[in-house]
Formats: structure tokens, sequence, C-alpha cells
């Protein structure tokens, strides 16, 4: 896995957004992600759709190389943990967060989370919010343009980018419109969303070797 | 004649009713009876219009006639037909000549549009003669009492079986046909169709096994009159599309002389289009005149095939939407508009007039830019020799197989060894492996190559005794609803918000909408009010509006007709060319010989134009667009092997254009490099982006083996949570399971079907026996100018992605310079 970050001044805030998809924010010691829909690929196969587990597993272990190299003191999911219903993949996110006792778990709300705060105790998600505000940036699944700078998710943001001959490709991508800033999905296995979005957005977009702005 | 069949009773009785209605049975009806009564197997071969149906449909009443002991209680025919608004009218047809005959039988239809209530009804009882389409058979296969459905059966007919041989449908009903022979090994099946370049290969593939097989050909032939439109003058500097706007007043009076004319177009764009001419052309026509596409709502087409069958309209604008289906007996007249890029379409669409054995059927051709009138005479000339194209089975397609062992699987179960055996027997998978096979059962049973990944996997399930089953009720309420071979774009609806629907639009054309934007469809302007739920919905508007152009539209020129197009154009070099049509061109085409040259049947012109706007190379290999496409990529490819050069291509089906900013010198040496046959599909591979096109390509594979799960039109919402894009499962799979057979398929149908392997190894061979003739120029040609307005471009790239990137960077970074 290769890391790359780049810097990113939002609500009087210094964060680093990277191209694994999360962002960190140094002076809280917080690591930022979204939409990780744990559990996607096999509550898929429990339907008759084949796919390998690899793909969570690719997932967990982006995650926990991200764990290992911050060490935050905090993780904060800005919603969509859990796909749909329980699986041996999302029982595979406990034995990741029991490697991290030092870092707590919380989780904004998302529309896919359909579990009781209990179960998700168990899981090691310690905290469990509709939405949460920390210093003065607000956090929630939803994007909404609120008046105070706005950290979501949702959407699964991508933009397509026009390659020197005329190609188009896309990307997964951090969308900054205003004081909301939109995650990419953390999942690999997820889809882009490349047209939601308005004509003022700038775009961060991400790929295996770097990340460069649009 | 054997003559004892004549004196059976069935006959006399056949014979005697048909004499009751003054016809007298064609050469190849009684042919096929008698063929049918010895207990052959077979296929008919005859033109629309003679009675095709009758030919196998009659011979099983007289053969019930002559043996009604052997007949048991239940279905005895099942009649396969590609397209359900066809069943509804034969079957009536059928019932009403049982009727007359004497007969007890009924006939029953089965499909997407049959009532629950009748399907219940004929689960419990089955008609007698049962008329299905290929997916309605399959879902009888996936039902629990599937034995009891086919217990009396006799004979199953497969009807156009040339519409369904190429696809994947055609594999469905080789998979239906096998699995039914092995419950029954009696059965007779025999095919209908019209005829094709290869009768011999679809005989083997609809009658893979078995000895007593015969082919029916029909020895009466459809009298074609081909009329082209002739513009008032030869435009010197033709461009596609530009002319047919100037002919609408010449199609008018043909019309107006017309009892009901049909119009066919080759786009659903260009449909539209001609609709709205001809009605700025001859106002009259409001309420008269009607558009046919298959983007139109279901109820409006519906309305308008009665209204065309009871003669209440003058004219009807189409797509291919009407070439096939129920004969309307008003139609007197046909219009080609534009190419019809092949001689069996151009065939059909002819075929749709004059229905009557003997009448003649009427064609007018429309060029839309002059040199299409070369077309006519090509056209005239392969429909003298029947040069008809090939229909290529198709084979080794592992989504329609695994989804049909789940269908199995379903409807109570099979054992491996005997499905194989089985599979094995059909034309499209003899020659899977085991290795193959055993990739097939383990997808279906494990979800993939190694089992511990797949854990938590349920679809098939192998039970203790062997038998394979589907155990989980919503596995199999998901499958049945998925059955099926025929993908098409995500469409949405489009409603009026004062309600009523107008048809659908693929997503893709609307997401470049915005609010209050105009499009026109079904012939009506309207606006964009909003979308909501897979349903756009619209009000009325005027004024200028754009018409919705839908992928997939473009067809391509077959090699039959391209084959006669460049031996018409040889021939048009010499002055004394007797065809008319030639004649015409003759301004045309002495410019061409004045400033070029026209090749002859032996040679390959190329030419090298400057203009202001830059460099310009033009080959005219006439393989059509789809070939040109993959052969202007590798030249253009080759050329940049040789110096540094970047080009945007252009292409119609009658050649390409390379063109650059900067000069492109080619020696003569260096020329017959660029067009080589060595290493050709080496660099293809080199050329195109085959990831990307696979990557759609494997967009219907993931729905038919059932990886993506299909959302019809906001129903189905219940399966949200597992929606994905096929895009998303091909990275998946190409990352994490390389050798899954149906990525290999994918592959395998871009080499096939896109790139047409074969037809480009054979244009390649034929450049390189030709003499290379090189012209140079500083203005257009005749044959390069429609090319060079053709807008498709696509441009080549080799570069990987980080240094795409990179060069982005730069430029974005230089064009935000300019700016401050």
């Amino acid at each position: 896995m290769k890391l790359s970050e780049h810097p990113l001044s939002f609500g009087g805030h210094e964060l680093l957004l990277t191209n694994q998809r999360a962002i960190y924010w140094p002076r809280e010691d917080v690591l930022i992600l979204s939409d990780l829909h744990l559990g996607k690929a096999a509550h898929f196969r429990k339907h008759g759709i084949a796919l390998p587990t690899t793909v969570s597993e690719q997932d967990l272990f982006r995650l926990q190389q991200l764990l290992v190299h911050y060490h935050p003191g905090q993780v904060i999911i800005v919603g969509d943990l859990i796909h749909a219903g329980a699986n041996k993949e999302v029982e595979s996110f406990r034995n990741l967060a029991l490697q991290f006792p030092e870092t707590c778990f919380s989780l904004i709300k998302g529309n896919h989370d359909k579990y009781a705060a209990s179960k998700l105790n168990e899981l090691g998600i310690s905290h469990y919010y509709d939405t949460l505000q920390l210093q003065n940036i607000h956090f929630s699944h939803y994007p909404v343009q609120h008046e105070i700078p706005t950290i979501s998710g949702h959407i699964h943001p991508g933009v397509s980018v026009r390659m020197p001959h005329g190609k188009y490709l896309r990307f997964p991508c951090f969308a900054l419109t205003g004081n909301l800033l939109i995650l990419p999905a953390f999942s690999l296995f997820t889809g882009l969303d490349t047209r939601s979005l308005s004509e003022k957005t700038a775009y961060y977009a991400i790929h295996e070797e770097g990340i460069f702005t649009v | 004649m054997d003559r004892k069949f004549p004196q059976t009773e069935g006959y006399a009785i056949i014979a005697q009713w048909m004499r009751s209605k003054g016809n007298t049975p064609f050469g190849f009806q009684e042919r096929t009876w008698e063929r049918y009564a010895n207990g052959y197997s077979g296929m008919v071969i005859a033109p629309t219009g003679f009675g095709k149906t009758f030919s196998v449909f009659l011979a099983v009443l007289i053969d019930f006639m002559n043996h009604p002991d052997q007949y048991k209680s239940g279905l005895k025919l099942l009649w396969i037909t590609p397209l359900r608004s066809l069943a509804k009218d034969l079957g009536r047809a059928m019932q009403e000549a049982i009727e007359e005959i004497g007969l007890d039988w009924t006939v029953g239809v089965r499909n997407g549009d049959t009532e629950v209530k009748v399907k219940q009804r004929q689960n419990k009882a089955m008609p007698d003669v049962l008329l299905v389409t290929p997916e309605s058979l399959h879902l009888l296969l996936a039902q629990k009492g599937r034995q009891s459905f086919f217990k009396s059966m006799r004979c199953v007919a497969v009807d156009e079986w040339h519409e369904l041989l190429s696809t994947k449908r055609g594999v469905m009903v080789e998979l239906a046909l096998a699995y039914l022979k092995s419950q029954h090994n009696k059965l007779r099946v025999w095919g209908i169709t019209a005829t094709i370049g290869n009768l011999d290969e679809a005989m083997d593939v609809l009658l893979p096994t078995g000895k007593k097989k015969t082919k029916v050909i029909a020895k009466e032939k459809k009298q074609i009159d081909i009329l082209p439109v002739y513009p008032d003058e030869v435009e010197l500097l033709p461009w596609a599309g530009h002319l047919g706007g100037r002919l609408a007043d010449k199609v008018v009076p043909i019309i107006l002389e017309s009892k009901s004319t049909l119009i066919f177009t080759n786009t659903r764009n260009q449909s539209e289009m001609w609709y709205q001419l001809l009605l700025d052309a001859y106002p009259d026509f409001a309420g008269k005149l009607a558009l046919h596409h298959s983007s139109i709502d279901g109820n409006i087409r519906q309305w308008i095939e009665e209204a065309l069958s009871e003669g209440r309209l003058k004219a009807v604008v189409s797509t291919s939407s009407l070439d096939l289906g129920v004969d309307f007996k008003p139609v007197d007249t046909v219009i080609q508009i534009g190419s019809s890029k092949g001689v069996a379409r151009f065939m059909q669409r002819a075929g749709r007039s004059g229905h009557s054995p003997y009448e003649v059927s009427k064609i007018y051709f429309v060029p839309t830019h002059s040199l299409e009138l070369i077309e006519v005479s090509a056209l005239k000339e392969a429909v003298k020799t029947q040069t008809i194209e090939r229909r290529e089975p198709m084979v080794l397609t592992f989504d329609v197989l695994v989804q049909f062992l789940v269908t199995i699987a379903l409807g109570g179960g099979f054992k491996a060894d005997e499905l194989l055996a089985v599979i094995k027997s059909t034309f499209a998978f003899s020659e899977i492996t085991e290795e193959e096979w055993r990739w097939c059962i383990v997808f279906i049973t494990q979800g993939g190559s190694v089992g511990k990944n797949y854990e938590e996997f349920h679809k098939v399930v192998r039970q203790e005794d062997g038998l394979f089953v589907v155990q989980k009720r919503r596995i199999a309420m998901l499958h049945r609803m998925n059955i099926g071979v025929i993908v098409s774009d995500a469409m949405l609806r489009v409603k009026f918000i004062s309600g009523g629907y107008l048809g659908m639009v693929e997503e893709y054309f609307i997401s470049k909408l915005k609010k209050g934007d105009k499009f026109i469809l079904a012939g009506r302007t309207v606006e964009l009010a909003h979308i909501k739920e897979m349903t756009v919905y619209v009000r009325n508007a005027s004024g200028r509006a754009i018409a919705p152009s839908w992928l997939g539209g473009r067809l391509s020129l077959t090699s039959n007709l391209s084959y006669f197009l460049r031996q018409k154009l040889a021939l048009s070099a010499h002055p004394q060319a007797k065809e008319k049509e030639l004649n015409f061109l003759h301004p045309l085409l002495a410019r061409q010989s004045e400033h070029s040259h026209i090749p002859a049947a032996d040679e390959f012109l190329v030419e090298f134009i400057k203009t202001r706007e830059g460099y310009h190379l033009f080959m005219y290999p006439f393989e059509g667009r789809l070939v040109h496409e993959v052969m202007s990529a590798v030249i253009a490819h080759r050329i940049s092997r040789l110096y540094p050069i970047s080009f945007s291509i252009a292409m119609n089906d009658y050649g390409f254009e390379l063109f650059s900013d900067s000069e492109i010198k080619l020696s003569e040496r260096e020329l017959q490099q660029v067009l080589s046959r060595e290493n050709l599909m080496r660099d293809v591979v080199d050329s195109i982006n085959a990831t990307e096109m696979a990557r759609r390509k494997f967009r219907d594979i993931a729905v038919i083996s059932g990886m993506v799960i299909r959302n019809v039109c906001g129903k189905q919402r219940n399966n949200k949570s597992l929606q994905s894009s096929s895009g998303l499962i091909f990275q998946v799979l190409e990352e994490y399971e390389p050798r899954s057979l149906l990525l290999r398929q994918a592959y395998a149908e871009v080499f096939n079907l896109q790139l047409e392997e074969e037809r480009l190894i054979a244009a390649f061979n034929r450049i390189n026996q030709s003499k290379v003739i090189c012209r140079f120029s500083t203005a257009f040609t005749p044959l390069s100018f429609p090319i060079k307005v053709d807008s498709l471009r696509q441009t080549l790239s080799s570069e990987d992605l980080t240094a795409r990137i990179a060069k982005l960077q730069e430029r974005t970074l230089k064009q935000s310079k300019k700016r401050v």
C-alpha cells in the first residue's frame, strides 16, 4: 500500500487528505473515513452472487495499515459502516478493533446502518451518533450545506477526468463545495457518483499512486 | 412423393380443407408433411408469405389424424417464436384452422404478457399446442412440475430460427431442446427459417444429433423491385444526412400514391427526424403518420400496429422494430432511408410489402448522400444472386450455461454427469472441456474457484444423493425474475406530469440534460420537469429541441454488401457503365477519378490530403464501420511506431481518416509495412483498449450469469442492497479471479463480435494482395468528404496512467496560467 497525503485547510484546521480514502486530522489525532460497507460482498454471496471475500479483506487490511501508520486516538466513520445483515466479514471488524485498544471508534449513523447500539458496541464501536460536532467541524452522513464546516459521505463521489488524448477516466475523490467536504467511499467495492455535484466543486482525485487536484 | 402418403386420411382432410379455402398446397408444404409423417426432424426454408407456418403445423395435425391412438392428452406441439407480438396472431390463426378442420385441440400462448390466471390454468392442464418464447420455455423448465408439462409432447417447432441463430437466445433454445430431447427421445424438432448464407450450419445447430433429419427448401421466390429515389442533381461533395431532408419532397408523392407505406430508418434518431421532415413537407399527414421504434411506449406501439393492420394509417416511420412480426396487410410500399447495411435486412424489409405469395415486393431506396446510390446497384446484384449474409452461431457462452444450470436445478434438480452429456450434445457446448464444466459447477455451488474464499455462498446445493437443487426460496425468486438473455441499457420511462406514458430513454441521454431542456420523443417536443424513481416527468413544449441519440444505434456494413459495393465502384470507373444508378453518379465519379482515382476490384486506394487544418490520410477498405474502427486504430498505432505522431480518427462504412497537425509521410515501403498482415493481432491488442471493451461486453454477461441483479423501472426495490454495477464486478474479478470463464468470455466476445477478428484478417489479406494506389491532393475528394464530415472521433493513446495524469496536470497548469 502506498500512502500519499495532500494538505487541506478546512474550517481553520489543517487536514491531510490521503489517497487511501481517509482523512487524518493531526491536531485532534482523528482518522476520518466513510462508507466502509462491511459485509457487502458476503451479503451478495448469501444471495447467490459469487464474489470473492478478498474484496473486504482488502478494505480491512487498508484500514489496519492506516491505523498502524497514524495510531489515531479516535476513528470517526461518517456512516454506512455495515452494508446489510450480520455475517463473517462484519465479524472480522471486531478482530481489527481489538488490536487497537487505545483507539476509540465512533460511528455517525448512515442509511445502511440498521444495527442497534448494543450490537455495535460488541463490534468495538464505542460511540454512536446521528451527527457529531468536533471543534467547529460538523459530521453528518448525508451531505447538506451547513453554516459550519461539514464533513460527510454517502454519495461515493467520483470525478471524470479528460485525459490528454481525449479519453475519460473516472476516479474516486474528495469533493469540496463551499464548506462541505465529502469523503470518497472507503470500500473498494463501491460505485462512483460523478454527477451529483455542482460546478463549483473542487475535486481531489485519488488513485493507487497518489492524489491530484482537478 | 411416397405414393401411400396422399392416400392417408389425414392428408385427405387437410387437402380438402385447403381446397375449400381456395388454396393448393405448395410443394415444400407437401414435402414437409410427408417427411414429418415418416418420422423426420428437419428445417423448412421458405420466403415469408408462403405459408411456412402451415408446413410444420399441418404436418403435426396430419400425423395426429392418421395415428390418433399414439397421442395422449396434454401438450403435443410446442411452438417457439422469438417475438411475443407474433404469438397472439399465430395462435389465433392456428385455432381457427383447427376448428375449421373439425378437431378439438386448443391452442395456448405463454409469455411475459400472459396473465397469471391463464398460466395457472395451463399448469393444471396444458393446451394441445403452446406458443412460447425462449424465455418462457426456460421458465417452464424452472418449475417443479416440468415433467408433467411435456409428457405427451411429440414435436417442437422453432419459428424464425434465423433470427435466433446468432444470438444468446438461440443458445437458450439449443439448451432447452437438448434437455427436452434427453427426456423424450422420440421428439421431432422442426425449424422454420428464411434463407441465410449458412443453412447447413443452421441445421447442425438446431439438430446436432440424430440421423433422421432433412432440409426442405421452397422453390418459390419472392420478387423484389428496387427503386432508387434520385435527387435532382448530384452533389460533388456528398455528406451523410445532408441529402435526406431534401428528398422528403420526393418521398411524399410515393406515400400518397400507395395505400399504406412503411418507412424504415436505421436509428431511432433518424426516425424521429424523418417523422418531422415528412410532417413539415406535407402537413396533411398529421394523424395519418405514425412513429414506431423500440423506445416508444408499448401501448402506443401496439396501437400503431393495430391501426396499421386496419389500414387507418397512411405511413409509419420505423426502425428495425418493425422488421419482424405480424404482417400488415394494407402495406403495399416500403421505403428504405439510407443504407440498409446488409442484404438480408434489405430483403426482409422489402418483404414487408406485397404479402401474398406471387405479389411483387416494392422497395424504394432513399440515399442520405449520393454515394449511397452505388449501394442500390450493389443490392440489386446481391438480391439477384441471392448472396445473403451468414448468421454465426454463438458457442461457449458460459453466462447462458450457468443461468441454465440454475434453471434446471430449480425445476427439480439434476445429476452432474447426466446433464453434462446433455450439454455436450448441443452445438454451442460440444467443445466444453471437463475443466470448464467443473468451473461452472463450482461457480453455481461455491461461487468461484477457491472454495474457502466463498463461504456463506448459497445458490445451488449438492444434496447427499448427488442431486443439484436450489433450496432457498429467495434465490429461486431472484433467479426466476432474471431468466433471459436480453439486457438493455438502463432505461427511464418518460411520463407526462399530467399523466400518460410517452416512451423510454436511456439513462445516458437523460444524464446529459438539465431541468427545462427540450427533447423530442415519439414525435413530440417535451420539456424535462424532473426525474423521480426511474421515471422522467415531462410537459409539452415547442421550439428547438434535440432528438435523443441512443447508444448502439450504429449498424455496420456486412461483408456481403461491401463486396458488391467494391465491385460496383470498380465498374463505375468505366464510362459506359450500363447501370442507371452509376450513370446518374457520373459527375461525382468523374471528379473522383480526376482528382484522385477510382479503385478497381484488385486495387486499394490511399489518399494523402493536405488542407489548411492539417494533414489527412484516407484509406478505403469498404469493410464497414466496425472493421474500420479497429483497422484505423492499428494503422495509426503502426505509423506512430515509425515516428512520434498523434492522430484523430474518423470513419464511415466506406473508409477512414487519420488526421494530424504534423505531416504524415510514408514511403512506399513504409506504407506496405503499415498495411501488412504480419503481427496483425498483436498490433490490434496493442492499439485498442481491450480491457475497456471487455468491460463493456461484461455488462450483459454479468446480468445473464446472475452477478448483477436487474432493476426494472423502479420495481424490485427490495433488492436495493444487492445493486452493484457490472463494471465494479468486472474490476473485482480481474483482480481476484482473473481465470473466471465469464471474464474470458467477455474478451472472446470482444475479439469475435466487436473486432470481428476473422473479417479483419480477411480484409488485411485482401489489401495485401491488392495493388496499393497512392494519390495526393490539396482538396477533399468525393470519397473522402463524407468521412471528414462524420463526427465520430476516437483518439489514439498508449501512455500509462501516471504519465497521463502528469501530462494532464501540466496542461491544466498551463491553461490556468494563461487565465491569470
